[in-house]
């Protein structure tokens, strides 16, 4: 933590003015409503929301937005804790929010991975291959709002 | 929107506010407005969410001073390299509710016969 303070990101989010680390923070937040504005929609049809809208039109969409919203999220965030990371060191939410957010990617990293979704951009599923991902969509909407709650909450430690 | 949609997005958006108003209230401080002196051992930033320094006091306890928002703190003149490290100031603010965190919320930052009112809303609360 002493170190990513002191590294040139903790450099350059104190040293850009008294409105940089606000326009840090709402960038932040943008991230943060596109990639779970992206995978509610994602999560809630694998769990069998809407089903007479095709998976596979669904599913481009949704990931695709949700990979630039984790990645502004992402860098924003490494900033925002660079700021002052030590005061960090023993916020409880902070070690909440984390390893939530390393579990959500190893989700999509299954999900991706699985046959049932490599399936579903070529044919219609089976019943046991939507139960599969629909878990799956279940396990990631958990985890994803494990992360923004913790993260919500890290300033109110 | 079918009303059961509507009422969950509203019971949604009520249940969100919740937190909003304990961040920019101060419900994790004290009602009583106290002072204390202390020499400065970090100096103002204005980074973060926050303005801050840390002080030192009598007994040797060092404070956390958080102070408005950036700008609003640096509008009150109290900018990053206003008062030096080393300086004795007093301030005016609301101590952390949990008394083995020595924090206080600051309305007002006094340095050499100058009086910083970073919260000028609430400056008619210092005596």
């Amino acid at each position: 933590m002493a170190w990513l303070e002191g590294s040139s990101l903790g450099h350059l989010m104190r040293d850009n003015g008294v409105w940089f680390y606000g326009i840090i923070n709402l960038t932040h937040i943008l991230g943060v409503a596109t990639l779970f504005g992206s995978v509610v929609i994602l999560d809630l049809r694998l769990l069998g929301f809407w089903p007479d809208a095709p998976l596979a039109a669904i599913s481009r969409p949704t990931t695709r937005m949700a990979a630039v919203g984790f990645s502004v999220a992402a860098v924003t965030g490494a900033g925002l804790l660079a700021t002052k990371a030590t005061e960090y060191v023993g916020n409880p939410f902070l070690y909440i929010k984390i390893p939530a957010i390393g579990l959500a990617l190893l989700n999509v990293f299954l999900v991706h991975r699985s046959s049932a979704w490599r399936a579903h951009k070529n044919r219609d599923l089976t019943y046991t291959e939507r139960r599969r991902l629909a878990a799956m969509g279940g396990t990631s909407l958990f985890f994803w709002l494990t992360s923004i709650g913790a993260g919500r909450m890290i300033g109110y430690w | 929107m079918r009303p059961n949609t509507i009422a969950l997005a509203a019971a949604i958006s009520i249940a969100s506010t919740i937190p909003a108003f304990a961040h920019h209230g101060w419900g994790g401080n004290v009602d009583e407005v106290t002072a204390m002196s202390g020499m400065v051992t970090e100096g103002v930033k204005l980074a973060g969410p926050h303005g801050t320094m840390k002080i030192r006091t009598m007994d040797g306890k060092v404070w956390d001073i958080t102070l408005a928002p950036p700008f609003r703190t640096a509008s009150a003149g109290l900018k990053q390299d206003t008062i030096p490290v080393g300086s004795m100031v007093t301030v005016h603010g609301q101590r952390n509710r949990d008394p083995q965190r020595y924090e206080m919320k600051t309305i007002q930052v006094e340095y050499a016969g100058r009086h910083f009112n970073v919260y000028p809303e609430f400056a008619d609360k210092v005596r």
